[in-house]
């Protein structure tokens, strides 16, 4: 039997007339990273403050550690760390002097050097927050969650903004966390990043639930096939029309994505040759031909007929 | 209490940091004293001293007396009669009165010279009545040429009545006040906008503390302007405070204690920061000006009295002035109180009907 920190069921919330959630249900087991994944404006955020208790739920049940947010806030609170999307912090406190103002808040707070060290900004401690770039203070405000040393770690996109390396180095953090026996509930809008460091995963497309598992799980569920992949640089309508209707394969799904063509295929040897043979007849060069395994982002597409991008709302 | 502690320091680091804010807070009164203090003290800085003259003969003597008293350009005479002169002293428009007996040729006689000076103003008092023996030594040795001629008794007439700025400092401690309440709400106000109130609302932290912390470092802000316009006021101008700091502290608070609910009141129908600061300036100019803390209510036209009588700021006005140069309004110290009293009351309740955390 799993132990669930947080279940979640038929959670709605509209803000007049935008429905943000549209009945969300999820559990998140305890000691997980758990992710939620979806592009802008599929209700991450108001998930995450519907859960903490800057957003009131319109429906639903919410169950985390054992205690209800629209009733036992405060109680609920002293138990979980937040980072919020767009974080406002006091703007002329020092970096080391907000932390500590945020430790002050909880019971069994981690040390403030503690807390530089894991965000890496130890050598900025006594700069003003407003003086910091955009990435410091995102760091930061990954700090003000983990001080809390709470039993669950929310975090609405950490790594957004972030360089490279500040990434890798957050990754690092939040597996730390994981270690230490937390339950670290993350969205995003990266694939690779869901895909190398959540343990279980919920993607989330215009306020509902389109899946859930881990990567792996969902990457195999979707396909247990390899994608083959080439440019699509002005082929004709009839070509293509061959491709969709060819029955040759077992298993194919075809799928266009900006100026891509994808095929999705468990029998790679023959569906190359009938590609090949296709493309001959057509007298057609066929370009950036690669084969790879199937992504979280082929799951978005093939999920929601649309592709995975930061325009698609 | 040490979430209240935290909280505090953070929001005073905050305070001190902001450079423009500590200016309208600290430097801005202090200015104000100046430029009032400048322009209405009596003896102003050109140290000119109002000398009461009174002659009470006509004879070369007393003419000669007369002429060299006047050529000392710090002085400016005054000459009539004692009453005149005595009552002027009184009611403060002069630094001292002189009066001369009848000098005749007799110069065998000794004659008495009285030098009356106010109480309330004894250095300079002190300093006048040295230079003015000076004179009269000079005198006796040029006109008369004989020693002792002159009796110089010197005596101080008890001045209940004050200068103008004695009236204007209190009013400036006013407006200092209600400066700290409208324009301190800005504060919140900004926090608000920025999303940082609401950022905090993920923390375990209560909001009420956030509250509670600002109006108790306002508090203690308005008790450090209330030191140093008294200083200020006594050091540089002379102001005597007539009753215990203490009980100045008191109506202090109170009245600190209405303009934060005022400011906070208006701020609850602002929907931005620029709305705020137009809702609390359209509330702050006017009052400044209506309030009679810079000049007497009966200098105004009667049309603008009733709205002067229900203005906060006219009761902090007088209660301020009562306390702490003594001048009594035209409504007891009780009435001034109970009408702050129930505007913070007022205020209270309508901004809890209407606030807005977020
Ligand atoms: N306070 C609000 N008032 C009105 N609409 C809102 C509000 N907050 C969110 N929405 C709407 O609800 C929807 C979900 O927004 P949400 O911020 O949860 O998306 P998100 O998944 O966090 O997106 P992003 O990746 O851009 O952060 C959007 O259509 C958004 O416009
Ligand atoms: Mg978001």
């Amino acid at each position: 039997m799993s132990d669930y920190v947080l279940k979640v069921s038929n959670l709605k919330k509209s803000f007049k007339d935008v429905k943000a959630l549209t009945g969300v249900s999820f559990s998140v087991e305890k000691g997980v990273i758990f992710g939620m994944l979806g592009p802008n404006g599929a209700g991450k955020t108001t998930t995450i403050e519907t859960l903490t208790g800057l957003n009131k739920r319109d429906q639903g049940q919410v169950d985390i550690l054992g205690l209800d947010p629209a009733n036992q806030l405060k109680e609920l609170q002293k138990k979980i760390g937040v980072q919020l999307q767009s974080p406002a912090l006091f703007p002329r406190l020092k970096v080391v002097e907000i932390i500590k103002l945020f430790s002050s808040f909880y019971k069994s707070s981690l040390s403030t050097d503690q807390v530089l060290e894991q965000i890496d900004l130890m050598e900025k401690k006594d700069s003003w927050v407003k003086n910091l770039s955009g990435g410091q203070k995102h760091r930061l405000a990954v700090g003000l969650a983990i001080v809390s040393n709470g039993e669950i770690i929310f975090l609405d996109e950490p790594t957004t903004g972030l360089d490279p390396q500040a990434r890798i180095k957050l990754w690092e953090v939040i597996r730390n966390l994981k270690k230490e026996g937390k339950t670290v509930f993350l969205t995003t809008h990266y694939m690779d990043e869901a895909e190398k460091l959540c343990d279980d995963l919920v993607i989330l497309d215009r306020g509902r639930i389109i899946t859930q598992g881990s990567p792996e799980h969902l990457i195999d569920q979707n396909f247990d096939d390899k994608v083959i992949e080439f440019r699509d640089q002005n082929l004709s309508a009839k070509f293509k029309d061959q491709l969709k209707n060819s029955s040759f394969f077992n298993k194919i799904s075809f799928e266009e994505k900006n100026n891509h063509i994808l095929i999705y295929t468990d029998q790679i040897r023959s569906s190359l040759k009938r590609l090949f043979n296709l493309s001959e007849q057509n007298n057609i060069e066929l370009e950036g031909v690669i084969i790879r395994k199937a992504t979280l982002e082929d799951v978005f597409l093939k999920l929601t007929g649309r592709e995975y991008n930061d325009e698609t709302i | 209490m040490k979430l209240f502690k935290e909280l505090f320091i953070a929001n005073l680091k905050e305070l001190i940091r902001d450079k423009s804010g500590m200016f309208w807070l600290i430097a801005f009164p202090i200015i104000f004293v100046f430029i009032f203090g400048l322009i209405f003290t009596n003896s102003g800085n050109e140290q000119l001293y109002n000398i009461g003259f009174v002659s009470e003969g006509d004879t070369v003597f007393n003419k000669s007396i007369e002429e060299s008293i006047a050529n000392i350009s710090v002085f400016k005479i005054n000459k009539g009669k004692k009453q005149v002169e005595l009552k002027a002293l009184q009611e403060g428009n002069r630094d001292l009165v002189l009066i001369i007996p009848e000098i005749n040729r007799n110069l065998n006689e000794q004659f008495e010279i009285e030098i009356l000076t106010s109480d309330q103003r004894a250095q300079a008092s002190t300093v006048l009545i040295s230079s003015l023996k000076e004179i009269f030594y000079n005198i006796e040795r040029q006109i008369t040429n004989q020693k002792e001629v002159f009796k110089i008794k010197t005596s101080t007439v008890s001045t209940d009545t004050l200068s103008d700025f004695d009236y204007i400092l209190p009013g400036i401690l006013a407006m200092a006040i209600m400066q700290l309440g409208l324009f301190g709400s800005f504060n919140f106000l900004n926090l608000r906008e920025k999303g940082i109130i609401r950022g905090l609302g993920v923390t375990p932290l209560p909001r009420q503390i956030i509250l509670s912390s600002e109006i108790t470092m306002r508090i203690v802000i308005s008790i450090i302007q209330t030191v140093l316009i008294i200083f200020l006021g006594r050091w540089f101008f002379n102001v005597h405070i007539v009753s215990s700091l203490l009980v100045v502290f008191g109506v202090v608070v109170i009245g600190a204690f209405t303009f934060i609910s005022l400011g906070y009141m208006l701020i609850t129908f602002a929907d931005s920061m620029e709305s705020g600061r137009g809702i609390v300036q359209i509330v702050q100019f006017p009052m400044l000006f209506l309030s009679g803390i810079f000049f007497p209510i009966d200098f105004m036209p009667k049309y603008i009295r009733p709205i002067v009588k229900v203005l906060p700021l006219t009761y902090l006005g007088n209660a301020l002035r009562e306390v702490m140069v003594g001048i009594p309004s035209q409504v007891t110290m009780t009435r001034n109180i109970t009408i702050l009293v129930i505007w913070s009351v007022l205020t209270v309740l309508i901004t809890v009907k209407f606030w807005k955390w977020e």
